[in-house]
């Protein structure tokens, strides 16, 4: 076992030897004059404008959570839909009580309004009169 | 490709999570670190299920993994933004309101 | 005997009655219009009363295995079951009286405390390492958002981040450990772990996978060095969710670490009657962190100012005392460590409950604020001394009898260091715990206005103080209780 790992040592060792020495004769060989042009992300065509550390808007991320915790539940349902037919009623049933909890879960999120891409803060009701 | 091969990926994989969650002070980047440790041990049970167990109980871990570091990583995430809300920065290290 | 999906149902019944309570506050939550009703508390305290009633029903007979092989049905997770049943009651009788969690929204904060209550349940059944991992973070999930819940505040969201750091790292790291053990071993039983691990000796694997093991179950009781997290999160928190931390998923916690120590890395030595560590030489390992953490949360304790976190020091210390009945791998060692879990489940939900009634009043949580207390709330005074008494372990309160049992066993198996690092520190704890009582009644009063102490939480404290007191002399059924669920655990 040991010696296996001792293997894995040696490999690892000269795997970063190997890169340090490509890196290393590059660096000292290569000629150096950058300029504003050369450094700019991309080097042909495009002119890179504004920071790439723009802000986005918070919802994207809230619906991106949401996204992926539904999303990932599908992953337990893959194994149940592989064997299904084989395990017969008892199994939809589960798989069937796991999917109420979750549509619980997305009642919730509709009744928090998380779901809604413009947020409305405050309902203000329609005046009488007016349509 | 062997078990070792693979069991060095986790290895590596879950030394540069560690690395990550140590030397980070952003609270986002502590999570990815997390993950990573998360995923290396994904490896290990996949890799182990397959060459050593004749039982699929590695894979259904591996699942069940996936799926509660969504679960974990979206909670976390949604604290971190409350955070950032409350004082603007999600730096670890800001954050000592509490000491002693 | 493994029992299949449909025959363990009717093993199952508290933990469904806890999920059906949860739905139904979900669905409480989506109909109703009033945020800041009691309906949801009532609800909660109904359920888990519900659920408590059934865990007494349940049979308690030896190592029944539900679901197929998922969870155990013994004594031992009943009696874990029914320990941190009566802790969620307490607590959701004090989160009505706080006054941090008034105006939050009520439905939310009990799907998730009735949220971490499953997950306990769950824990101390769990002998599958996909299940145990699964109720880990069913409880820890929950928790970070306990812990977060006062929205405005910025300590509570610090606390919230902090919790949530370090219980994904720790649990990150515990998730490595059990895959190089399903590495070990092919299978995920923590029974089959064990029978594999014995035959072989032990390896640098082995010995990783302990380690890494024991990251996420020590991170999970607060024991040093995994406790950073605990003095933060006890302090941020809002003080009911403090309460039930430092009870609840602590008891859960020593549950799934006996559990899984016991079954993984011990094999049960029927003539001798104790257990022998198979693989990995552990039981000193867990002395030293026992010593170490009793040491580092008492003398840290010392320097507190705010209650919380002395109280969160002080539980850390605790865990510490605990853990002495653990590295010892004999049925009276554990005997010790349930019987001082229902001893500490009184004495600091007691302690908590009349920190959140003075904070109700005097909106801090600074022991200088306790100032005069007995002569202001001379009651919640009484009582707080009568917890923090207990605490340290002075006969005749019931702390002592806990103390006399764990300290009893470590002597007789003749470790005597530990003991006596023990009792140094039990004299440590003495002069913190004082200095409150000390505030309260000998030191004159900021303000004179008279603390009221409203009749229910009068009521509370009065149960809480009861078992405190009287388990301090009679403490018989208790013990008994605690030596049969015990013995279901393997013998």
């Amino acid at each position: 076992m040991l010696t296996e790992f001792a293997t894995v040592l040696v490999f690892i060792v000269l795997g970063a030897a190997t890169v340090a020495l490509m890196l290393g004769v590059s660096r000292l060989l290569q000629p150096r004059n950058p300029t504003a042009v050369k450094l700019s992300t991309y080097e042909c065509g495009e002119v890179p404008f504004g920071s790439s550390w723009v802000q986005f808007n918070i919802r994207f991320y809230v619906i991106a959570l949401i996204f992926i915790i539904f999303d990932v539940e599908v992953a337990l349902l893959y194994p149940w839909a592989v064997v299904f037919q084989r395990l017969g009623l008892l199994a939809f049933v589960e798989a069937f009580i796991f999917i109420v909890i979750l549509l619980a879960g997305l009642a919730y999120l509709w009744k928090e309004g998380d779901l809604d891409w413009v947020r409305t803060m405050q309902e203000t009701p329609p005046r009488k009169g007016e349509r | 490709m062997g078990l070792d091969k693979l069991l060095v990926i986790g290895a590596a994989l879950f030394c540069c999570g560690l690395y990550t969650i140590l030397t980070r002070r952003n609270a986002v980047a502590v999570l990815m670190g997390v993950e990573l440790v998360l995923n290396a041990a994904n490896i290990n049970f996949v890799a182990f299920s397959h060459y050593v167990s004749r039982v699929i109980g590695g894979q259904i871990f591996a699942v069940f993994v996936i799926v509660l570091a969504a679960a974990e990583a979206a909670v976390a995430l949604a604290i971190f933004l409350r955070l950032y809300a409350t004082t603007g920065t999600v730096e670890v290290d800001t954050a000592d309101n509490l000491k002693g | 005997m493994f029992l299949g999906n449909l025959e363990s149902l009717k093993y199952f019944l508290p933990e469904l009655a806890i999920t059906a309570t949860i739905l139904l506050l979900v669905a409480a939550h989506v109909a109703s219009k009033n945020r800041r009703s009691a309906a949801p508390a009532l609800l909660s305290l109904a359920g888990v009363g519900a659920s408590l009633l059934l865990v007494g029903l349940l049979p308690g007979g030896p190592g029944t295995s539900l679901f197929e092989g998922m969870v155990a049905l013994d004594g031992f997770a009943v009696f874990f079951k029914a320990l941190t049943a009566l802790a969620t009651i307490v607590v959701v009788a004090m989160s009505m009286d706080s006054a941090e969690l008034k105006d939050k929204s009520q439905a939310e904060y009990y799907i998730f405390l009735l949220s971490v209550l499953l997950g306990m349940f769950l824990l101390a059944a769990a002998t599958d390492i996909v299940m145990l991992y699964l109720s880990l973070e069913l409880v820890s999930i929950p928790s970070y958002l306990l812990a977060g819940y006062l929205k405005g505040r910025a300590r509570s969201t610090e606390a919230s981040m902090k919790y949530v750091v370090y219980g994904a790292t720790a649990s990150g790291v515990m998730i490595y450990g059990f895959s190089l053990l399903f590495g070990l071993t092919g299978t995920t039983h923590i029974g089959e772990i064990g029978r594999g691990l014995a035959l072989g000796k032990a390896t640098l694997p082995m010995f990783l996978a302990a380690a890494m093991v024991t990251v996420g179950f020590g991170y999970k009781i607060a024991a040093v060095p995994f406790h950073m997290w605990s003095p933060d999160v006890y302090e941020g928190a809002p003080t009911p969710v403090t309460a039930f931390l430092s009870v609840g998923p602590k008891a859960a916690g020593f549950a799934v670490l006996v559990r899984f120590f016991y079954t993984v890395f011990a094999t049960p030595d029927a003539a001798a009657g104790m257990w022998k560590f198979s693989s990995v030489d552990w039981p000193l390992l867990f002395a030293v962190l026992s010593a170490v953490t009793m040491t580092v949360g008492n003398l840290v304790a010392i320097n507190q100012k705010n209650v919380k976190r002395l109280l969160a020091y002080s539980s850390i210390a605790h865990a510490g005392y605990m853990l002495m009945g653990f590295v010892l791998l004999t049925p009276v060692g554990l005997r010790a460590i349930l019987f001082y879990l229902v001893v500490y489940l009184f004495m600091n939900l007691g302690a908590f409950y009349v920190v959140i009634l003075v904070a109700n009043g005097t909106r801090s949580e600074e022991i200088s604020d306790y100032s005069g207390l007995g002569s202001r709330a001379p009651f919640a005074a009484v009582a707080l001394s009568v917890f923090l008494f207990a605490l340290t372990g002075i006969p005749p309160f019931s702390g002592f009898i806990g103390k006399v049992y764990l300290f009893a066993e470590v002597i007789n198996r003749g470790v005597y260091w530990l003991a006596v690092v023990a009792a140094l520190n039990s004299v440590v704890s003495l002069y913190y715990y004082a200095r409150i009582v000390k505030v309260m009644f000998l030191e004159d009063p900021r303000e004179s206005a008279v603390l009221p102490v409203p009749a229910f939480p009068r009521a509370m404290l009065c149960l809480l103080v009861l078992p405190t007191l009287v388990l301090g002399v009679y403490w018989e059924p208790v013990i008994r209780v605690a030596a049969d669920s015990v013995k279901l655990l393997a013998f």
